[in-house]
């Protein structure tokens, strides 16, 4: 008889014993799967939604981010200076207000507006209903056209082709702005915009026409598509070469920002919990494969004195680990996703997050990563009753536990 | 120390350094160096005013006010809107759907709750050996007259010791894990932000989630032994 096959007779004769073991390695290797996802899936998902703009540089006036409130002067120059550079695809200029909605029976409701040069920043939005704005390029008759985010038409009953009244907040001046009517010309789902918060989005001529406060050509933000093969660090250095007074970060130098800032907590829970976790499960299926052979010594140096080698003997306990850990470990994946979306959905309730970011991100590394992990903790919880079994004097053993 | 508002140094001040402080811990900025200097409010204007601006002199970005009575900050909030258009009044208190750490403090909860049931099943198993071990005994017991319920009673006795124990021990690797964590993340974010603290009402929580849990899995695991005969105990 192999050492598999005695492993697998031993749980399967202790059954109750065997899937307890096995419920409680799936439970903890969920937590363990998770914490492994969570490593890295608030990253993944924060570049996923960067790279989903089409842009992969930013251009903002302060060093720092996230930093988006510091104007940009003459920004329709730097626009046309950005694209003649020869690592420059495409530039868009972006505007961010804050204004307030006036309904019909005067009731108000803040809103973000965003203004931008071009319409449909790729995916800035996606549109659900209606019609996109019209392109900078492309005359319009609309002096006012909007794509409004989809909790504000839910919350406010709004459908394309509504008129809403809009007024700018002038921030930090003791004047109120004029409002501004605007045609509602589609609903949109805003890539970055939070479950809390109202955003509208318009053009660029609109939003400066109706924001009489600030200088018409100035920008909060530039958004610059890079050549595929200039690439978007090549672009950014580009960028701070014609205009060192601006500061431009590549997609990838944003995310190892908030990789190294941002995201520095979750990423310690991550490490902490997953190397708790991982000592929990040897100490727990350590111990219980020492009280289990403790129990069996005598039926051990029974099967000795029958003949069984003692490297077979030896070698039924890692199997026997496998077995508990591998069975325990195949049951987590799917725990974990399931434990995964729900504290998924409770940590995306954090304020001011955008809703299309996740905190677990499934990757097949995790999974890999995972099966290692609990690999050799089953290979190196098994290693005192391996030297238990392996030293037990067969006559003295079998007298104690049988005889006596 | 020289200190200018325009990143082409001009407009320069000098300042004398009167003393050193250290920031108030802030767990939403912890990640950031923050570089800060604190003055009197005419040197900041002084240093920062744009001087074509004639109100600049006049500007501040936010102002503290403390209510005779708090209940006037509705009125307050009201009258502020209607005399000063484009000025808002925000309590300083953050409303609780508004926190960030109300909803860790439910994902840690999440967090326990899983360890938790993880280590009940763990220690249903190790029960059940323990349990199976002393079948002969509890055989021999009932042969002399101890009834289930004596050894029932003995076995939620021993479960409650040994859950009041392990709890006392897994408290105490707490305030251990406490000063670790406490001093690495201290030290690697140059703060006085305390991470992890064990309070006494932590300490309680995990007690009266452990000891009943202790009994029970101790109880659950004696009963698949004690149900039955006396002579299926002692293998006869």
């Amino acid at each position: 008889m192999t050492s598999f096959a005695l492993a697998w007779r031993t749980a399967a004769c202790y059954r109750m014993r065997s899937l307890l073991a096995m419920a409680g390695v799936a439970i903890i290797g969920a937590l363990l799967f998770d914490m492994l996802l969570l490593s890295r899936g608030l990253v993944e998902s924060f570049a996923d939604l960067l790279n989903s703009s089409g842009f992969d540089v930013r251009v903002v006036a302060q060093e720092g981010l996230p930093v988006l409130r510091a104007p940009i002067g003459e920004a329709g120059r730097l626009a046309s200076d950005l694209r003649r550079l020869p690592e420059v695809d495409d530039v868009t200029l972006v505007r961010i207000e804050q204004a307030v909605l006036t309904g019909a029976t005067g009731e108000t409701t803040r809103v973000s507006i965003i203004g931008s040069t071009r319409s449909s920043v790729r995916s800035a939005w996606t549109l659900l209903k209606g019609s996109d704005l019209p392109d900078a390029a492309t005359p319009s008759a609309d002096p006012c056209p909007l794509i409004v985010g989809r909790h504000l038409a839910e919350a406010r009953a709004i459908a394309p082709g509504a008129t809403l009244t809009i007024r700018i907040s002038a921030t930090r001046q003791p004047t109120a702005l004029p409002a501004v009517a605007c045609r509602v010309l589609g609903i949109g789902d805003f890539a970055f915009g939070n479950a809390t918060e109202f955003a509208v989005a318009t053009t660029m001529s609109a939003l400066a026409a109706a924001d009489t406060m600030r200088p018409g050509d100035e920008a909060d933000l530039v958004l610059v598509r890079s050549r595929s093969q200039a690439g978007g660090r090549a672009a950014a250095r580009a960028i701070a070469r014609v205009r060192p007074d601006l500061h431009a970060y590549s997609n990838e130098e944003i995310v190892a920002e908030f990789n190294q800032n941002g995201f520095a907590y979750f990423r310690q829970v991550s490490i902490v919990l997953s190397s708790v976790t991982l000592v929990f499960t040897f100490l727990l299926v350590g111990t219980l494969l020492t009280v289990s052979t403790n129990q069996r010594l005598g039926q051990i140096a029974a099967l000795r004195a029958l003949g069984i080698g003692r490297l077979r003997i030896a070698a039924m306990l890692p199997w026997e680990s496998t077995v508990l850990v591998g069975a325990g470990a195949l049951l987590a994946l799917p725990l974990g996703g399931l434990l995964a979306w729900r504290l998924d959905r409770l940590l995306r309730e954090m304020p001011g997050l955008p809703e299309r970011l996740h905190f677990f991100v499934f990757n097949s590394g995790a999974v890999v990563e995972h099966a290692l992990l609990l690999a050799a903790t089953a290979v190196v919880a098994a290693g005192y009753p391996i030297w238990l079994a392996s030293r037990l004097p067969i006559a003295d053993t079998l007298r104690r536990e049988v005889v006596g | 120390m020289t200190f200018a508002s325009d990143p082409n140094g001009m407009r320069a001040a000098r300042f004398r350094i009167a003393g050193i402080y250290e920031p108030t811990p802030d767990p939403m900025r912890f990640t950031a160096a923050r570089m800060e200097a604190r003055m009197h409010l005419p040197d900041v204007i002084a240093l920062t005013a744009d001087p074509r601006d004639p109100a600049a002199a006049e500007a501040v970005d936010a102002i503290n006010i403390r209510f005779v009575d708090p209940a006037d900050r509705a009125a307050f909030q009201s009258d502020l809107r209607a005399r000063a258009p484009g000025l808002a009044a925000t309590p300083t208190a953050r409303a609780p759907e508004h926190d960030p750490f109300a909803v860790l403090d439910r994902f840690h909860v999440a967090i326990s709750v899983v360890t938790v049931l993880g280590g009940t099943a763990f220690l249903l198993a190790l029960m059940i050996i323990r349990a199976e071990e002393r079948r002969e005994m509890i055989g021999l017991l009932r042969l002399i007259g101890i009834s289930r319920r004596s050894l029932l009673a003995a076995v939620l006795l021993e479960g409650f010791f040994i859950a009041v124990i392990g709890a006392i021990v897994g408290i105490a690797i707490a305030l251990a894990g406490e000063r670790m964590v406490n001093m690495i993340f201290q030290r690697r974010y140059d703060t006085a932000l305390v991470f992890v603290r064990v309070t006494p009402s932590v300490a309680l929580r995990s007690v009266a989630v452990a000891v009943p849990l202790g009994i029970a899995a101790g109880a659950a695991a004696s009963w698949s032994v004690l149900r039955r005969g006396i002579l299926s105990l002692i293998h006869r």
